[in-house]
């Protein structure tokens, strides 16, 4: 017998909880009224599945929640619940989102508002489960935008925005939340979850206009085409993406009004930048020791601070050129891998220098990779990248190389 | 060492798809092997576009001969030329009209054959027959007539009736210092040690007829069908088109340029029983106000499948496209002027419309049954 | 456990040809070959759907012809899906559509949901997702696997429905081997109908019998729940014969017990039209020489391959336990399993 959920649980007050990353995105999905979600079971990023599945049995939510036989399944399955109007919900990690690759290019080609947490896992072979960023960035050109988030607070706002901003019909894109396994799926910290009516001020029902699929609405959506046609609608998912940015800044301000936080700007993280001569650069958890690092090193004296980056895509070139053209020296780290790329750097790095290439006085950019497989990293190995970046400080050609940090020989 | 005045030339060969894919091929590889034969270097390719190729529908296959390689990359990484020097169209009721797929509009069959080109159609008509069917010329141009029916096969068993070697005779005719008789001949030799087929090339060569074509001869009367594609400013968000409205049919690709025959109905002897209409895969049947199925031309792809299940017998005929001019439908010509009617039938599909005299059965068209028997060859099949 | 159904009785049974709408939902103006038998399943599995229809086409023919360049023949809303994943398009939608009507979210009406796919994405490459769709009794929803036997669209290569040594560019005829591909069909229907209980309706049919097949569908969608209808559609560029002889060769794949003609409902196995007659005995199967010698993708073979391609059906005939449908054997010692009174294995509770 299918539970009936008539009206969705009204809460008058915030209320603090103590939840995982995944959990705070179970919540989200709560508070979002999802209509469909598919599950399928990899480590880290299932927890949000299982705590969803909690949600919908103890009556708490009113959401179609299907197992599929598949990564490639799942996806497929909320992309076309997404083309009859329904709010979605999926997600996966390391090779599984790998499973489901066709059916993420797909979604981001159809223009389908799909919101997916990726729990970045390495990817095999050998099999980890441990951090690693490789299988969202996979995406990064498809369209996709991707927010990576440091907290399980910031991972539930972020799901929040994600629906905002992925349905807004100036971008209507699909976006995958990174979630650090096991440091942010599973870690549990405290999150205050917003009241429903916050919510509901915030989000809009989803609405397709004349592209939702349904007999009222006849229409072909993804005849096939050639090169006479693949340019100009592929100009029109750039155009998308550029848009984006916007409505991501707009968001964000009404995000802040009516709940309180999401820091200054919506797409970094400044912290102790005001007077740094060097800073660090990097997304997701490793923000945290590397704050640590920063606390510790200005009490040595050392002037030194973090830009954080929460939106991969769309990359916010303008405001990373204002933000990093202040220093001496960048070090940027990455928490993923890029073999073969220029100077053997991350993405994270290539990224950065590409963006910064035509200032005419630009910061020295290095590049290191460390924490892969979930590695810690250590107050020793943020030593040690503070050093390396101090060291290439006013001469540019020093960047050009990137440390694999704290790796035994 | 050349002496030819020109750089390169570029040869395209107009076909039914998937009939006439392995022989399109043939010819645009022979013409490139022939004229290597002299020095000269070139390059083969089908049109990317075309595939995958639909049994009837229209397609192109290409053949560029260069003095040498710099001269070549001009052809080389391309969709399609975008001028030809030679037209070689393999059945003669091409000439009404090319549509390869949508948006394609109907365009001329000599539309990218450049001033005083040449324009090779195979048929058993004459040159006025064939052209009284070809749209309006624009620029003068040559009509060459390579004697021969349409040859038709399949994608595995191939029909070596040799069509090609006619052709490769007749493209020697015209283009002579590019393409040598004494090459394609010489190349046909090495392939098959059939001097028949070495015959066969002569033959072409000597019975192709030319009839040049003045700017202004050939018929207006065929439908003028073009599009503009609109942008990204203007194109619908999200890969989303119209859909068809009920009662519509595709004003965006309307196909019956891909029939070679097309089927005319005795209306008398039809018994009503819906099998044309039901069996069409292409919808192409209307009922009329006294239940009879009447087809509609401008949709109608020539498959032949009414004609075969309809259960009474010379009922559905199917005719030779180039005998007709229009694509009315003629269900009211019958209720207007019924013996006007049966005469047309009759002329047209050479069946009486009177059921009690026996006509001998039609030539039968298309590949018909795979005999094993039939020499197949090294049907190469798929695609390049 | 009772599915949530919409039989509305919305679809009527076809009494015959005459009684077939006359609506067109699948115009003309498709990039399909001459005499494609795909295209005309198409054209009957809408009329008999109607307008209150969304269909999911995955990758094949019926996507890349029918809507080659930016255009459409479709009537009824339509969405692409990927080759594999016509399962997972007919559930997401499915389940889309009930649960916005469950919430209000738009209006509660019955919606057909078919998905598409040919024998590629869906016997081969997408047969996991149609399993697991036939698994979910609370969505209704139809999976049609338009089945030309080679994966068409791509210039046709050989699929697991492809028969036995049947010429395609995966597997060409040469002198060093006469035969490439010798595998035989695989069994989609029987397959999914012996695993998926909980699917109320799963058929095999052929658009040479129109109505038949029409009939099948709207039972498909009338009973609800997850289901699954079959068809053979001869196909004249992959299996080289005229266009014209299209109707004529679906006839003889069945008249030569080739393709079994069948529906299961709740479990209950009909054999429909000349399947039905040939299983009562009042038809003979013809031999299926007849309809190899009409393809030039059989062109090659020898009296020993149409001999071999004989014994297989005549098996699937005389020794399948369901012919053409469940391939079991009971071996002759064992007989007594067909004669089990079943009520009689249960164990009675002793106070």
């Amino acid at each position: 017998m299918v539970v009936q959920i008539k009206e969705r649980e009204h809460q008058d007050v915030e209320t603090e909880q103590l939840m995982s990353g995944c959990e705070a995105i179970a919540e989200a999905i709560r508070l979002a009224d999802v209509d469909v979600m598919a599950a399928y079971p990899i480590r880290p990023y299932d927890g949000v599945m299982q705590a969803a599945a909690k949600l919908i049995a103890n009556g708490k939510m009113d959401v179609e929640y299907i197992v599929a036989d598949g990564e490639h399944s799942q996806f497929e399955i909320v992309k076309h619940a997404c083309a009859v109007g329904s709010r979605v919900f999926v997600g996966s990690s390391g090779v599984g989102w790998f499973y489901a690759f066709e059916a993420i290019a797909v979604t981001a080609g159809l223009r389908l508002p799909v919101v997916a947490i990726c729990g970045n896992r390495a990817l095999d072979d050998p099999g980890a489960f441990g951090t690693e960023h490789n299988d969202s960035l996979a995406v990064r050109d498809l369209g996709w935008l991707l927010p990576w988030a440091e907290t399980a607070q910031e991972a539930m706002d972020l799901a929040l925005m994600a629906w905002r901003v992925g349905e807004d019909k100036r971008v209507s894109l699909p976006v995958a939340i990174g979630l650090d396994g096991a440091f942010l799926t599973h870690s549990q910290q405290i999150v205050k979850l917003p009241t429903q009516a916050a919510v509901d001020k915030f989000l809009p029902k989803f609405d397709l206009g004349d592209r939702l699929l349904h007999p009222d609405n006849p229409i072909t959506i993804a005849p096939q085409v050639d090169q006479d046609w693949l340019m100009e609608i592929r100009m029109q998912n750039d155009q998308a993406m550029r848009k984006a940015h916007d409505v991501i800044t707009e968001a964000h301000a009404d995000f802040k009004k009516l709940f309180g936080r999401g820091g200054d700007s919506p797409f970094l993280d400044e912290y102790m930048t005001d007077d740094a001569e060097y800073v660090f650069f990097g997304q997701g958890t490793l923000a945290l020791p590397m704050k640590v690092a920063i606390r510790r090193l200005r009490k040595e004296g050392h002037k030194v601070g973090l830009v954080r980056l929460k939106w991969f895509r769309p990359f916010p070139t303008q405001e990373i050129v204002k933000s990093l053209s202040r220093f001496k020296a960048v070090g940027v780290i990455d928490r993923d891998y890029s073999f073969g790329s220029p100077y053997y750097g991350g993405v994270l790095y290539n990224e950065v220098r590409s963006a910064l290439y035509s200032l005419d006085k630009r910061p020295t950019i290095v590049g290191f990779i460390a924490g892969l497989g979930g590695r810690e990293i250590e107050q020793p190995m943020a030593t040690d990248i503070f050093e390396k970046t101090k060291a290439a400080a006013g001469d540019i050609k020093s960047g050009d190389i990137c440390h694999w940090i704290g790796v035994r020989s | 060492m050349s002496d030819v005045k020109e750089t390169s030339v570029t040869v395209e060969v107009v076909y039914r798809g998937i009939f006439q894919k392995t022989l399109a091929q043939r010819i645009c590889r022979s013409i490139v092997l022939a004229a290597r034969k002299r020095g000269h270097t070139g390059t083969a390719f089908a049109r990317y576009g075309d595939s995958p190729e639909r049994n009837g529908v229209p397609a192109k296959q290409f053949a560029v001969v260069a003095i040498n390689d710099l001269e070549l990359e001009a052809s080389m990484a391309k969709y399609e030329p975008a001028v030809v020097d030679v037209s070689i169209a393999v059945d003669d009721t091409l000439v009404k009209g090319v549509e390869s797929w949508a948006w394609y509009g109907r365009q001329p069959i000599w539309k990218p054959v450049r001033k005083d080109g040449f324009l090779l159609v195979t048929s058993t008509n004459t040159a006025d027959e064939v052209l009284a069917q070809t749209d309006t010329a624009l620029r003068p141009y040559t009509l060459v007539i390579v004697p021969g029916g349409a040859s038709f096969a399949g994608l595995w068993v191939f029909k070596d009736d040799h069509t090609d070697y006619r052709c490769l005779g007749a493209l020697a005719k015209v283009l002579p210092d590019w393409v040598r008789l004494e090459d394609v001949k010489a190349l046909i030799k090495e392939q098959t040690k059939d001097e028949s087929a070495v015959a066969s090339a002569q033959h072409g060569y000597d019975g192709a007829t030319l009839r040049p074509v003045k700017a202004g001869e050939g018929t207006s009367g065929h439908e003028v069908l073009q599009f503009e594609k609109p942008g990204w400013t203007t194109m619908r968000p999200g890969i989303v088109v119209d859909a068809r409205k009920p009662g519509e049919r595709n004003p965006q690709y309307k196909k019956y340029g891909a029939r070679t025959l097309r089927p005319v109905v005795n209306f008398d002897t039809c018994i009503k029983c819906t099998m044309c209409w039901l069996d069409c895969p292409d919808e192409c049947f209307e009922v009329t106000p006294e239940g009879h199925y009447e087809v509609v031309y401008q949709a109608c792809i020539g498959c032949g499948i009414c004609a075969q299940v309809c259960p009474v017998k010379d009922c559905i005929v199917m005719v030779d496209e180039l005998k007709f001019e229009d694509n009315e439908d003629k269900w009211q010509f019958w209720k207007k002027d019924h013996d006007g009617y049966n005469k047309w039938f009759e002329a047209k599909s050479g069946v009486s419309a009177n059921p009690q005299v026996r006509t001998p059965p039609a030539r039968q068209e298309g590949s018909g049954n795979a005999n094993p028997s039939a020499n197949p060859t090294s049907a190469s099949g798929g695609d390049d | 456990m009772a599915v949530e159904t919409h039989g509305t009785g919305t679809l009527p049974q076809i009494k015959g040809v005459k009684d077939v709408p006359y609506d067109e939902l699948f115009v003309s103006g498709h990039r399909t070959c001459q005499g494609c038998e795909s295209a005309l399943v198409m054209r009957h599995m809408v009329k008999a759907s109607g307008p209150r229809t969304i269909v999911l086409g995955s990758t094949g023919c019926m996507y890349v012809a029918n809507t080659t360049y930016y255009t459409t023949p479709w009537v009824v809303p339509w969405m692409h899906t990927q080759l594999g994943a016509s399962g997972s398009a007919a559930l997401g939608t499915a389940a889309g559509l009930k649960v916005l009507m469950r919430k209000g979210k738009i209006k509660d009406e019955k919606i057909n949901v078919i998905a598409f796919c040919g024998d590629g994405g869906g016997a081969d490459m997408g047969i996991g997702a149609i399993s697991a769709t036939l698994t979910h009794k609370d969505y209704n929803c139809l999976v049609l696997l338009y089945d030309n036997e080679s994966y068409a669209n791509t210039d046709i290569q050989l699929s697991s429905q492809t028969p036995y040594g049947a010429v395609t560019t995966f597997s060409p005829s040469g002198t060093k081997k006469r035969l490439m591909h010798t595998r035989w069909k695989k069994n989609v229907p029987g397959m999914l109908a012996a695993g998926h209980p909980e699917s109320r309706y799963i058929a095999a049919g052929c658009a040479a019998y129109a109505v038949d097949l029409m009939n099948k569908i709207r039972k498909a969608l009338e009973l609800g729940g997850p289901t699954f209808v079959h068809t053979l559609d001869p196909c004249p560029k992959g299996w080289d014969y005229h266009p014209q002889y299209s109707q004529e060769l679906g006839h003889l794949a069945v008249e030569c017990g080739i393709w079994p003609l069948y529906e299961v409902i709740d479990g209950v196995c009909n054999l429909t039209g000349p399947t039905r007659q040939i299983a009562e005995g009042r038809k003979k199967r013809k031999p299926v020489v007849e309809y190899l010698k009409r393809q030039g993708r059989f062109a090659h073979f020898a009296d020993e391959d149409v001999e071999h391609f004989q014994h297989e059906v005549d098996k699937m005939w005389t020794e399948w336990l369901i012919p053409g449908v469940i391939p079991f054997t009971i071996a002759a010692k064992d007989q007594t399993i067909l004669k089990i009174d079943k009520k009689a294995l249960h164990e009675e509770k002793t106070a």
